[in-house]
């Protein structure tokens, strides 16, 4: 049994790259729509994908639960959004910020980013940012488009309309080139946005994963859950030689023996891979204490 | 681990690179039809050459000319442009030739000849400049004209194309019940409605949120326009409509399009709120166009 978990733990840290790839894929399917310039709409556009991936990105498989969530709080009709919220529950309990570290394209944008050649730089003095993406979730997602409404209590997604790179890679660019309308509605937003896009590009290349540290906001929804997600982070004390390896390997700057299900860590594995004696594993189910691992066998 | 990430890098450098190359793809097919205005555009150039040409040939022996033209029947004028120019001045030459002398009727006749060379040369590029302006046109009218339909006013009134051949611009407006910028702009629009009423213009809305009759979908955009002031006509049309189909395959909310009597969408639509200085600035462009020539 702890073989196998082993295992799969292997493998998931290992083909992580592969595992990325195929969920940006999945999230954007209709890949021919880039080349016509128009957004999929079909029924699948009512269900949420788990990553941060704009539903006007012309090949979006379903809606982005961020921008989903904007949309039905913003309108006049709904203070609320139960079936969004839902699904962040679902799938925080489910994954928690696994999504971000196996499934969100935007994730992966930012990683193949930080591949390529350039100065990089440590993000373990800059910790306190991390608490932007609590202010982000709570003013642009939530309060700002249900406070600031017209006369007929129309609201709008803020935090998709003046900070989200990511509808600017996705749909903007893409639409604007092959659709010449789009291209003439091109406006001081798109330049902002552009620019809030062209930021994280750099800042990419220089920090590991800046946007999903910094700002996402649905990295903020998935790292409080990650404490009662039903998959976890396990380190073995009676494996664990102290030697200090997963910490320096953990690029989200999480001490990994002391808090191995902290906030910050999106499950990529990378200090599963570094353990010299294999002893942090994924573990999925209802969890247990760390301390109590004999039980835990049982399962 | 190392080759895995490399190839992954290789495998999305690729990918990256094509999508570039298919943009550019794009852009050639779009220089492609650029080109064939770029030699449209050599053909007029040289078409308008050789005529003034044929003009100066006949500048030099202007007094002797006039009288040849003077000379000329009104009724046979069209055969100028129908045969080569050049047999149709020596034609006209050959009916008054006894008023000129032996000289001026011989470097008149030489001038004949001359012209008679460039239009060998001209009549070709003519007729390939009338194809192809005949082309462009026919491409033009059967993409972009609106469908005629069969619709109701959110009131259950009657409503059909007539109401745009009855104007000399209609604006459409598409929107829907929970588009905020949509919503936003209904008192812009109805004030534009007021000011084209007295230049034989229109705005008329067409709601996505009403398509098919829907009764919730209408009572909600009547109060809305109702809360906004817009007074223009709105119209629910059936889905399964050319109409229609052409409401729903919209995918950005506002979108304007600008329709002349006869139902030809004239420009590119407009995408985002009118409510914009530049979008406004594009809208009154085209309406002055459509009602310029709508007077001729």
């Amino acid at each position: 049994m702890d073989k196998k978990k082993h295992k799969i733990s292997q493998f998931l840290a290992h083909f992580r790259g592969w595992i990325q790839a195929v969920a940006t894929i999945l999230t954007n399917i209709h890949l021919p729509n880039f080349f016509k310039g128009e957004i999929y709409r079909g029924d699948a556009k009512t269900v949420c994908v788990p990553g941060l991936n704009c539903y006007s990105c012309p090949a979006a498989t379903g809606a982005c639960p961020i921008g989903a969530f904007q949309a039905v709080i913003g309108s006049s009709k709904f203070k609320f959004s139960y079936y969004i919220t839902g699904f962040f529950i679902l799938i925080g309990v489910l994954l928690g910020r696994f999504v971000c570290g196996f499934l969100c394209p935007f994730g992966w944008f930012q990683e193949l980013l930080h591949k390529i050649p350039f100065k990089k730089f440590s993000t373990k003095k800059l910790k306190s940012l991390r608490y932007i993406k609590y202010g982000v979730l709570l003013i642009f997602v939530i309060l700002l488009p249900l406070l600031v409404t017209n006369s007929l209590g129309m609201g709008n997604p803020f935090f998709c309309k003046y900070l989200c790179p990511q509808g600017v890679l996705e749909g903007a660019i893409p639409l604007s080139i092959a659709n010449a309308s789009i291209r003439a509605a091109l406006g001081k937003l798109f330049t902002w946005k552009f620019g809030i896009l062209i930021t994280f590009v750099i800042l990419s290349l220089m920090f590991y994963r800046p946007f999903c540290k910094w700002i996402c906001p649905l990295g903020a929804i998935y790292a409080l859950c990650n404490k009662v997600s039903f998959l976890q982070m396990k380190v073995d004390e009676d494996k664990c030689v102290s030697c200090g390896k997963c910490e320096r390997a953990c690029k989200m700057d999480v001490d990994v023996t002391k808090h191995p299900n902290h906030t910050e860590c999106i499950r990529c594995g990378m200090c599963i891979k570094e353990c010299p004696t294999e002893a942090i594993h994924y573990q999925y189910g209802f969890g247990t204490d760390k301390t109590n691992l004999k039980e835990n066998k049982g399962e | 681990m190392k080759k895995l990430t490399v190839m992954l890098l290789i495998a999305a450098m690729v990918l990256g690179v094509s999508a570039c190359g298919n943009s550019a793809n794009k852009e050639n097919t779009a220089t492609e039809s650029q080109m064939s205005t770029q030699e449209a555009e050599d053909l007029d150039a040289k078409i308008n050459e050789l005529t003034q040409k044929e003009n100066s040939i006949l500048e030099n022996h202007k007094a002797l000319w006039e009288k040849v033209f003077n000379s000329i029947d009104k009724s046979t004028v069209k055969d100028a442009t129908a045969t080569n120019y050049g047999d149709f001045l020596a034609n006209s030459l050959d009916k008054i030739k006894d008023k000129f002398t032996d000289d001026e009727l011989k470097s008149l006749k030489e001038d004949v000849e001359e012209i008679k060379k460039l239009e060998d040369e001209l009549q070709p590029l003519l007729e390939k400049q009338s194809a192809n302006a005949s082309n462009k046109d026919s491409g033009k009218e059967g993409a972009s004209v609106f469908p005629e339909f069969k619709a109701k006013d959110l009131d259950g009134n009657d409503v059909d194309s007539s109401i745009i051949s009855k104007n000399a611009v209609t604006v459409l407006n598409f929107w829907f019940n929970g588009c905020s910028p949509c919503v936003q702009e209904l008192p812009e629009l109805n004030k534009l409605n007021e000011e084209l009423k007295e230049k034989g213009g229109q705005v008329i809305g067409i709601n996505t949120d009403s398509l098919d009759g829907n009764e919730d979908g209408i009572a909600e955009a009547k109060s809305i326009l109702e809360k906004q002031g817009a007074k223009y006509t709105n119209l629910s049309l059936d889905s399964n409509s050319e109409a229609g189909k052409y409401a729903t395959s919209i995918m950005a909310f506002p979108t304007t399009i600008v329709l002349d009597r006869n139902g030809n969408i004239i420009g590119e639509p407009i995408m985002g709120g009118i409510d914009n200085d530049e979008s406004y600035k594009q809208l009154m462009k085209t309406i002055d166009q459509i009602l310029a020539a709508d007077k001729n």
